[in-house]
């Protein structure tokens, strides 16, 4: 059952103000434009015993992800797939307004969309992570956990996923007398594309990419897009009680690929550069 | 607890290269979480964990303040891929009971009496676990409590000894906690010279517990020098020369 | 005046030995004075403590504080103070003795999210904060830029009989208003005199600890060298801040005798 709250954060009406003067000449309070994201920073292999992992800083957002691969049934009606289960929780390290405790329904909202975005883009291709067809495939967890809460949890942790599962190293399995063996080699995770998920919100008439905490609080609804690397949309999810018209929603997709590509370039550079070194 | 193998070679070197009155290399980073009032990060070995302290702070739920003094409220948590094993993210009875006993390690440090109807919190989280998280986890959270300003009669270090290959060693790591004779996690307030917090899981004769208990003091000692240092360095950075 | 020796200590360092008084963020222990808290040390014959240079504002009757108005109640509207406990502000303050919620809208007054400096008048360790706005400069603020600094350092940005605090109003020409918990607003005409005056606020925030800051707070705000005195001479009363912590001293004692401040004796 959901059930709508009292808002947690209230920001100050002065505040307000200067924000909605500052955003109808074009710039937010912390200098960006409308359309701007933070910097992203990403350190991969941050936790030796993940397959792989990868702490993502998004403004002051932070998220670290981590990868461990085991075997196991598949999931029912998916008997040649490989199985992959994300998970995410908002640590009580992260922010003054958490209470420890089992996800609440933003959390798990959080979660999903993070899944969803991931898992239709086909990043990770499912078939080919299969050792008895219809009995034994290989499970791939990726946790999140988020230690520090400034906004857009969304994309943070769509970052983290996305960087941790492409640079992890998945251990190779093999079956020697009916039994799973880890043969302790490590392979390349089969990677199709990178999904970019792109978050907007509403506040008054504006329409705002990667809110910061503050931006959020102040916020009438939120429309969140992935997208793959051929510029076709893959997952959208809208938050919140406020109201979208059909050419904002319009619009906001068309930002959305654009950022999209332009966000892609700059994971992949971070993956894969980070890759190599 | 009887070992299966030895743990130690020829040259007296452990399954990770240390001698046997080795400490792992500890690595303290203070102020890490931005929202929090006090944090660290620590690297005490494989160990990767992150304390963070909100507080003083109201109570929640409200009937829960105490009148005279505040409330301490302390959670211990690993992520799920902290562990060689995926770790369910739900709370174990394990992490139950392991934040109790940091709680009962902290609370002696903290003047209480200073928050009369507040609360303490304290999270500990475990991002990776190699043997001495507990103790990590301690010394991590008293520089974030000193971070945050909280009132303390002293800080709280923490390091545990043992027994490997019938030898008393210092800083077990999680293949001698896991295959070793014996495991003792001790938490000691540096200055006052008082002992928080005492475990031991294995077995130990009279001799064995004297000498491993002064050894787990003297690594104590040595991770509150670490404590101090990254305290000062944040807090003080280049201007260390009001000590002198 | 006696030579003051400082350091830098961290919970459980010793201050001082001997029978000095302990005075603030300190607790005596056998011949010992001991820091509670992460600081710059002070001692001379009045007595040992240490200034702190973290913590969050625990509030203390009198101080004057920026807040934000969260909700009400039928007799009082709840401010968030920016500290461990939210304040309440009686709706009586404001509408006089007669107050009826029956007639009286409370909304009229001060809405959610409004900004009010208030004074603490009545704090103990029985119950939260209550606020009046009643004295003068005190009560909503319209207009004005927020930032938040650490509350440790206030003191040090008010400055000596409000000597830092007024330099920077001058030179930025801006109005700052200052809460004891770290809540500033700054309000001025022109968008590049707040700025200039939430730089230099910043600079003392984090620099606070530091020797010769009032001359590199001058210089940033390019006050006439014939103002900016030899700072050397200075530098004692600069760090000391004592007639800014002589008060804070005083209302300690007031706040100790009720029995709500810092550690102060063995138990």
């Amino acid at each position: 059952m959901s059930l709508s709250k009292k808002s947690t954060i209230i920001v100050e009406n002065l505040r307000k103000k200067q924000m909605m003067e500052s955003i109808s000449t074009g710039k937010r309070l912390d200098e960006r434009s409308l359309d701007e994201t933070r910097p992203i920073e990403i350190e991969l292999d941050v936790i030796k015993k993940a397959s792989g992992s990868a702490w993502v800083k998004l403004g002051k957002t932070e998220v670290v992800a981590g990868v461990k691969v085991e075997t196991g049934e598949p999931f029912e009606g998916l008997e040649n797939s490989g199985a992959l289960i994300i998970t995410a929780e908002v640590l009580p390290i992260a922010s003054p307004h958490i209470e420890p405790g089992p996800p609440d329904e933003e959390t798990i909202e959080l979660a999903r969309v993070v899944d969803r975005g991931v898992r239709q883009s086909e990043m990770l291709e499912l078939s080919k992570l299969v050792l008895v067809p219809g009995k034994i495939v290989y499970t791939i967890f990726v946790d999140c956990s988020i230690i520090n809460v400034d906004g857009n949890l969304l994309d943070a942790t769509s970052y983290a996923v996305v960087a941790a599962l492409a640079s992890c190293k998945l251990p190779v399995f093999e079956i020697k007398d009916d039994k799973v063996v880890d043969t302790g080699r490590t392979q390349e995770p089969p990677i199709t594309t990178i999904p970019v998920s792109v978050t907007t919100v509403k506040i008054g008439d504006y329409l705002l990419l990667d809110p910061n905490i503050e931006e959020e609080a102040c916020m009438d609804a939120r429309l969140t897009i992935t997208t793959n690397s051929k510029g076709s949309i893959v997952a959208m999810q809208k938050g919140l009680k406020g109201y979208f018209t059909v050419d904002e929603v319009k619009s906001i997709a068309v930002k959305a690929i654009s950022k999209g590509e332009e966000i892609g370039a700059k994971l992949k550079e971070l993956i894969y550069h980070g890759k190599k070194e | 607890m009887v070992q299966n193998r030895s743990l130690i070679d020829e040259s007296g070197k452990r399954s990770d290269g240390r001698i046997i009155d080795e400490l792992r290399e500890v690595k303290i980073n203070v102020g890490i979480i931005k929202n929090a009032d006090g944090s660290a990060l620590i690297e005490f070995g494989k160990n990767k964990i992150i304390a963070a302290v909100y507080g003083p702070r109201e109570v929640h739920p409200k009937h829960m303040a105490l009148s005279d003094r505040c409330v301490v409220r302390c959670r211990y948590h690993m992520s799920p891929f902290s562990t060689d094993t995926r770790k369910s993210p739900a709370p174990s009875r394990r992490e139950t009971e392991i934040s109790k006993v940091i709680r009962e390690a902290l609370e002696p440090a903290l003047i209480l009496e200073d928050y009369p109807r507040a609360a303490i919190d304290i999270f500990i989280e475990v991002l990776q676990a190699d043997g001495g998280s507990r103790c990590a986890g301690i010394t991590a959270a008293s520089v974030a409590l000193a971070d945050a300003g909280i009132n303390m009669r002293d800080m709280v270090s923490a390091c545990a000894a043992g027994k490997v290959d019938d030898k008393i060693v210092i800083d077990i790591n999680d293949t001698e906690d896991k295959e070793g004779g014996a495991d003792m996690p001790v938490a000691y307030m540096p200055n006052l010279k008082k002992i928080t917090l005492l475990q031991l899981d294995g077995e130990l004769n009279s001799n064995e517990f004297n000498t491993c208990l002064e050894e787990a003091i003297r690594g104590c000692l040595k991770v509150f020098e670490i404590q101090r240092s990254s305290l000062i360095e944040k807090y003080f950075g280049d201007e260390k020369g009001l000590n002198e | 005046m006696q030579e003051v020796k400082r350091k830098y200590v961290i919970p459980g360092d010793i201050v001082a030995e001997g029978n000095l008084k302990p005075l603030v963020n300190v607790y005596r222990h056998g011949n010992l004075i001991v820091a509670t808290r992460i600081g710059i040390t002070e001692s001379n014959k009045d007595g040992a403590k240490v200034i702190p240079l973290s913590g969050i504002y625990f509030p203390r009757a009198n101080d004057i504080v920026i807040g934000k108005i969260l909700d009400h109640s039928s007799l009082s509207w709840s401010v968030d103070i920016n500290s461990c406990f939210n304040a309440h502000l009686p709706a009586q303050d404001i509408f006089g003795r007669d107050f009826s919620p029956a007639h009286d809208d409370m909304g009229s007054q001060l809405l959610k999210g409004d900004v009010i400096v208030a004074r603490i008048a009545i704090f103990d360790r029985t119950r939260d904060p209550i606020l009046t706005i009643q004295d003068k400069d005190l009560g909503k603020i319209p207009t004005g830029e927020l930032i938040k600094i650490s509350p440790t350092r206030v003191p040090r940005l008010i400055g000596k009989r409000g000597s830092m605090i007024q330099t920077i109003e001058q030179a930025s020409s801006t109005r700052i208003t200052i809460g004891q918990n770290g809540i500033i607003v700054v309000s001025g005409k022109d968008k590049e005199g707040i700025n200039l005056a939430i730089n230099a606020i910043h600079i003392v925030e984090v620099e606070a600890h530091t020797s010769n800051l009032t001359q590199r707070i001058k210089q940033l705000l390019n006050v006439p060298e014939s103002e900016i005195e030899n700072d050397d001479t200075k530098r004692n009363h600069e760090i000391n801040d004592t007639e800014i912590n002589d008060d804070k001293v005083i209302s300690n004692k007031i706040d100790k005798e009720m029995g709500m401040m810092n550690s102060n004796g063995t138990k």
